[in-house]
C-alpha cells in the first residue's frame, strides 16, 4: 500500500472526533485534507509549467546548477582532504568553516595578470579554457531530471549525442598543449591524447549494452527501464568499468595523470595565469559533474525513486541530487587514498582489462536479452 | 686478511711502480704511485686485490713544496678496508691521466679537482664546469693562493 | 653550464630549479615520448665552498658550517668531523658523551629517514596525506632536541671531547614515550603506504640496480643495502656508542624502488630500538673532557668514517701546528648516489613518470652533493 495514502487516511481519521465518522461528513473532510495534502504539489507543478524553460536553464540544471557544484565541490574536496591529512583546510574565510574561500580564491584569480609568453599561439591559447569549461555543460544538459525535466531534448539520440560531444573534450587540452610552446604542456598533451583514446572505447562498449538492455538510445527511456530494478545489478561488470571510466574521463587521481604535479608542473595547464586557469580549473568540475550525471542515468537509476509528499518533479530531482552527492563523495574519497598510476599501466588497464571485460559485459546482456529475462 | 699482509703483497707486485705503501691506521692504506705507472697500478688494484668500490676524489695544495697531490679512495668490499690512492704532480704543470676509465664512477670528483684546483685529466670523457656558477670569472678555489674570484696576481 | 650537445629526435627537458619537485638543482633529461633516454645532473646551486671555509675556523668553529651539510640529521655529520678531530688531536671522549652522541644521531636518522618517505609518498602522486603525517610525527622528534640541546635542527651540540650538557630532567621517559608513539604509527604508515596497491604499482621493478652494479657504481647507504650487500660502517668499524648497542643492518634482496623504500623504513625501526636501549641502558659519567677552544693541532693525517642516513660521510683531516686545519675533504654520499643515479637511465627503462619516484628512491640531499 502506498506510504502517503496511509498517512493521508491516518491523518483524516486523527481529526475528526470520535464518534461522527459517519459517510458523507467523511467523503467532504477527505475531499479537504485531499487538497491540503496535496497543495504544495499543486503550486509547484503550476509554476513549473509556467516558468519552466527559464527555470531550467537558469537554474537547474543550467548555469546555477554548475557554478553552485563547482563551488561547493571544491570547498568540500579541500576540508575532506584536510581532514585526511590531520590539517584543517580553509579556516579564516567565513567565520571558520572556509565557505567564503572559493569566492576568494575566484576574486583573486580575476584580479591577476595573465601573462603571455612570447612565441604562443595566443588565438588557440586563450580560447581553449572558456571552450574546456563549456563544452561539457553543453553535453550535462542532455540529462533528464524528471520525465519532463529535460534542457535540450534531442528524443531519441540523447546517449549517442552526450558520447560525441563529452568526445570532443579530449581534444581541446592537446591544443592548448601546443599552443603554449612550452614542454611541458606538450607532454601533458599527448599524455591526455594516450589516456583518451584507451579510455573511451570500454566505455562506450558498455553504454550500448545498457541502451541494448533499454531497448532505446534515449536517456529518459533507459530510465524509464529501470524502474523495477537499476542496471548495476544485472551488468555488474558494466557498473565497474564504467565507474573507472569516470575516474579517467574526469581526469581524478588516481588517474589524473596529464595533470601530474610532480612531474610535469600541472601539464596542459602550466602556462595560463589569472582568469584563464580558473576556468581549467572550472573545467575539471564540470566535466566531472557530466560523467557523474550519466554513469547514475545509465547505471544507478537515473532520477527513479520514491515519491516524497506527492511531488513527482521534485523528488525526482532530489533524488538524482541524492545520489549524484553519493558519487562525488566516494570519488574524493578514492582520491584521498591512492597515488597516481603511470600513464603506461594506465594504458594497459584501459587496453588489456577494461576492453575485454566490456565485450564480455555486451555478451552477457545479449545472453540476458535473448533469454528473454529483460 | 689484514693490512700488513695487503700492504706487503701490493709492495711485492709493484715494487718500482710506487713510491710508498703504507698503513696509516687500523683499516686505512696509503699508496702513493708514480706518475708513469698511474693506470697500471690502479688496474692492478681493480682486478688482483679486489679494491673494487670507488669512493670519492679529492686533491691537496702544498705550495712550500711545489706540488700538488691528487687522492682517490677507493673501498675493498669484502675486508672493509679503505685504500686512499696518490699521485704528486707539480704545480705549474698539473696533468694527469684521468682515472675514469678504471673507476667510471670518479668521474664527477675528477671534475670538480679540476675546477678546484686546475688538475688536466686527460681522457676524461665529459669535462665541463661542475660546481662553479657558469660565470665564473677565473681562479681555483681551493688553491692555499687563491685570493678572490677573478683576482690574478 | 656548457652542457652536451642535444641528439637528434630528442627533446631536452630541465626538470629545472623552479620545479615543484626538483630540490635545489637541475636534471636535464633527454625524452623520446615518455622514455627518457639520458639524464644529466647540474649540480652545484647551492655550492658555498665549505671545504675551504673550514680552512679559516678553528676546530670549536669548525663544526658550525659543516652542520649545514644536511639539515634532516646534522648531528652525522657533526659527529664525522668531531670524531676526525679528536683522533688527530688525541682526545680521549668519556662513555657517556659516546652514548648521548649515539642517540642524538639515531634521532637524526629517523628524523632524515621519515622525511625521504614522505617525500616518496608525495612522488609517487599520493596527495600529500602521508607526506603531513610525517611532518607531524616529525615534530615530535624536533621537540625532544629542542628540550636537549636548545635548537632544532641544527643544534652543534657536540664539541671536541664530548657534549655540552646533559639530559634534561626525566629526559630518559619522553625517549620512551616517543619511540612507543612512533611504533604505533610505524604499523600506519605499512599499512597505507607499503601495502597500497598503487605504490607497489608505481614502485616494483623500477629502476632495477644490481648489486654487482651497485658496488662498480659506488652507491652507498639505502641505495646500496637495498641492492642486497650489507655494508654499514656502524658494523664494519664500529664508533660513538655502536659497539655496544644491538642492531641489524636491513638489506634487500629485490634491488628495485620498493627495496630501497622498505629499507629505509625498516631502518626507522632498529634506531627506535637503539632509543630505547639508549634510554635504559645509558652510563653514567662525565660528558665532557678537557680541551681548550684555542688548541693547536699536531702534524697528522686522519681519515674518519660515519653512517649518516643517506650513506657513508668520509672526512679527510690535515693538521698541522695550527689552531686552524691545513686541509679537510669531504667526501659526501649523495655525490656518490648521484653518479649512479645518472648512470639508472642507460642501465634501464625508465618513463618520465618514473622520475620522481627513482629520484626519492636515491634520497639526494643537494646541499650535501654542493658542499
Amino acid at each position: 500500500m502506498d506510504a502517503t495514502l496511509f498517512l493521508k487516511t491516518a491523518m483524516t481519521y486523527a481529526l475528526l472526533p470520535a464518534n461522527t465518522r459517519a459517510s458523507t461528513t467523511t467523503f467532504t473532510l477527505s475531499m479537504i485534507t485531499d487538497f491540503i495534502w496535496n497543495l504544495p504539489g499543486y503550486t509547484l507543478e503550476f509554476l513549473m509549467f509556467n516558468a519552466k524553460p527559464l527555470l531550467q536553464i537558469l537554474i537547474l540544471p543550467g548555469l546555477a546548477f554548475i557554478l553552485v557544484f563547482a563551488i561547493i565541490a571544491v570547498w568540500f574536496e579541500r576540508k575532506f582532504l584536510a581532514r585526511a591529512m590531520l590539517r584543517v583546510g580553509p579556516y579564516y574565510c567565513g567565520k571558520r568553516s572556509g565557505l567564503l574561500q572559493v569566492f576568494a580564491d575566484f576574486l583573486k584569480l580575476f584580479m591577476k595578470e595573465i601573462i603571455i609568453p612570447k612565441d604562443m599561439n595566443f588565438l588557440f591559447f586563450a580560447s581553449m579554457p572558456v571552450l574546456v569549461s563549456t563544452l561539457p555543460a553543453m553535453a550535462l544538459i542532455l540529462i533528464p531530471f524528471d520525465q519532463n525535466w529535460v534542457l535540450w531534448n534531442v528524443g531519441s539520440v540523447s546517449l549517442p549525442m552526450f558520447f560525441a560531444i563529452a568526445g570532443l573534450a579530449p581534444l581541446l587540452p592537446v591544443f592548448a598543449g601546443w599552443a603554449a610552446n612550452n614542454k611541458y604542456t606538450f607532454i601533458g598533451a599527448f599524455r591526455v591524447a594516450y589516456m583518451y583514446i584507451s579510455a573511451e572505447i570500454p566505455l562506450v562498449i558498455c553504454a550500448a549494452s545498457v541502451a541494448i538492455m533499454a531497448g532505446s538510445f534515449d536517456l529518459l527511456k533507459i530510465v524509464e527501464a529501470q524502474q523495477s530494478m537499476w542496471f548495476a545489478v544485472p551488468q555488474f561488470l558494466g557498473f565497474l568499468i564504467f565507474f573507472l571510466g569516470v575516474m579517467i574521463e574526469a581526469e581524478r587521481t588516481p588517474f589524473d595523470i596529464p595533470v601530474a604535479e610532480v612531474e610535469l608542473v600541472l601539464g596542459w595547464r602550466t602556462e595560463y595565469s589569472g582568469i584563464l586557469f580558473g576556468f581549467t580549473m572550472m573545467a575539471e568540475y564540470v566535466l566531472f559533474q557530466a560523467w557523474t550525471l550519466l554513469f547514475i542515468t545509465l547505471y544507478l537509476g537515473g532520477f527513479n525513486g520514491p515519491v516524497i509528499l506527492g511531488m513527482t518533479t521534485a523528488s525526482h530531482i532530489f533524488w538524482l541530487l541524492a545520489k549524484f552527492a553519493f558519487i562525488v563523495v566516494l570519488i574524493i574519497l578514492i582520491r584521498c587514498v591512492f597515488p597516481r598510476l603511470r600513464l603506461d599501466q594506465m594504458l594497459n588497464l584501459g587496453w588489456r582489462y577494461l576492453t575485454p571485460l566490456a565485450v564480455l559485459n555486451l555478451v552477457i546482456v545479449l545472453g540476458l536479452k535473448v533469454l528473454g529475462v529483460y | 686478511m689484514s693490512e700488513e699482509t695487503i700492504i706487503n703483497r701490493i709492495k711485492e707486485a709493484h715494487r718500482d711502480q710506487i713510491e710508498s705503501a703504507t698503513v696509516m691506521r687500523v683499516k686505512r692504506l696509503s699508496v702513493v704511485v708514480k706518475n708513469e705507472n698511474f693506470i697500471e697500478v690502479a688496474e692492478s688494484l681493480r682486478d688482483t686485490f679486489g679494491f673494487t668500490q670507488p669512493a670519492a676524489g679529492g686533491g691537496v695544495d702544498y705550495p712550500s713544496e711545489n706540488r700538488m697531490q691528487m687522492i682517490y679512495y677507493i673501498t675493498n668490499p669484502e675486508d672493509k678496508v679503505l685504500l686512499t690512492y696518490r699521485i704528486n704532480v707539480p704545480r705549474d704543470a698539473p696533468k694527469l691521466p684521468s682515472l675514469t676509465k678504471v673507476w667510471e664512477a670518479l668521474s664527477f670528483h675528477e671534475r670538480e679537482a679540476h675546477e678546484m684546483f686546475g688538475f688536466e685529466f686527460e681522457g676524461h670523457p665529459n669535462m665541463i664546469p661542475f660546481l662553479l656558477p657558469p660565470d665564473w670569472r677565473g681562479g681555483h678555489p681551493l688553491r692555499k693562493d687563491f685570493k678572490g674570484e677573478g683576482v690574478t696576481e | 653550464m656548457t652542457e652536451p650537445l642535444i641528439p637528434p629526435d630528442v627533446m631536452r627537458v630541465s626538470w629545472g630549479p623552479q620545479h615543484p619537485m626538483s630540490g635545489q638543482t637541475r636534471i636535464l633529461l633527454d625524452i623520446d615520448g615518455e622514455r627518457v633516454h639520458k639524464i644529466i645532473a647540474d649540480l652545484g646551486f647551492t655550492h658555498r665552498g665549505i671545504e675551504k671555509i673550514l680552512e679559516n675556523r678553528t676546530f670549536f668553529q669548525g663544526v658550525i658550517p659543516i652542520e649545514r651539510m644536511v639539515m634532516a640529521d646534522t648531528a652525522n655529520i657533526g659527529l664525522g668531523y668531531i670524531t676526525a678531530i679528536e683522533e688527530a688531536l688525541g682526545i680521549q671522549v668519556p662513555e657517556r658523551a659516546q652514548w648521548i652522541r649515539s642517540l642524538l644521531c639515531e634521532m637524526g636518522r629517523i628524523n632524515s629517514h621519515l622525511y625521504a618517505f614522505g617525500l616518496q609518498a608525495e612522488a609517487t602522486g599520493y596527495f600529500p596525506a602521508v607526506f603531513l603525517w610525517t611532518t607531524t610525527d616529525r615534530t615530535l622528534l624536533l621537540d625532544l632536541f629542542e628540550e636537549l640541546t636548545g635548537a632544532r635542527w641544527s643544534y652543534n651540540f657536540f664539541l671536541p671531547g664530548g657534549v655540552y650538557k646533559d639530559f634534561p630532567e626525566r629526559f630518559q621517559e619522553k625517549i620512551i614515550e616517543a619511540v612507543h608513539y612512533l611504533r604505533r604509527r610505524f604499523q600506519d604508515y605499512w599499512d597505507a603506504m607499503v601495502e597500497n596497491a598503487v605504490f607497489e604499482m608505481r614502485c616494483n621493478d623500477v629502476a632495477v640496480l644490481k648489486p654487482e652494479d651497485a658496488i662498480y657504481l659506488g652507491a652507498t647507504g639505502p641505495v646500496l643495502r637495498g641492492s642486497g650487500i650489507a655494508m654499514d660502517v656502524r658494523r664494519d668499524e664500529p664508533y660513538a656508542a655502536y659497539g655496544d648497542l644491538d642492531f641489524q643492518v636491513i638489506t634487500e634482496q629485490a634491488c628495485d624502488v620498493m627495496a630501497r623504500t622498505k629499507v629505509r623504513f625498516k631502518e626507522i625501526g632498529q634506531s627506535l630500538n637503539m632509543m630505547e636501549q639508549i634510554a635504559n641502558e645509558i652510563p653514567g659519567g662525565e660528558i665532557r673532557a678537557r680541551a681548550s677552544p684555542f688548541m693547536r693541532g699536531k702534524e697528522a693525517e686522519v681519515l674518519s668514517r660515519v653512517e649518516t642516513a643517506r650513506g657513508e660521510l668520509q672526512i679527510h683531516l690535515y693538521t698541522e701546528a695550527t689552531p686552524n686545519p691545513y686541509r679537510v675533504k669531504i667526501n659526501s654520499p649523495t655525490l656518490r648516489n648521484m653518479y649512479v643515479f645518472e648512470r639508472l637511465a642507460e642501465l634501464n627503462e625508465i618513463l618520465v613518470a618514473d622520475i620522481p619516484v627513482v629520484i626519492n628512491s636515491i634520497d639526494p640531499w643537494y646541499l650535501d652533493s654542493d658542499r
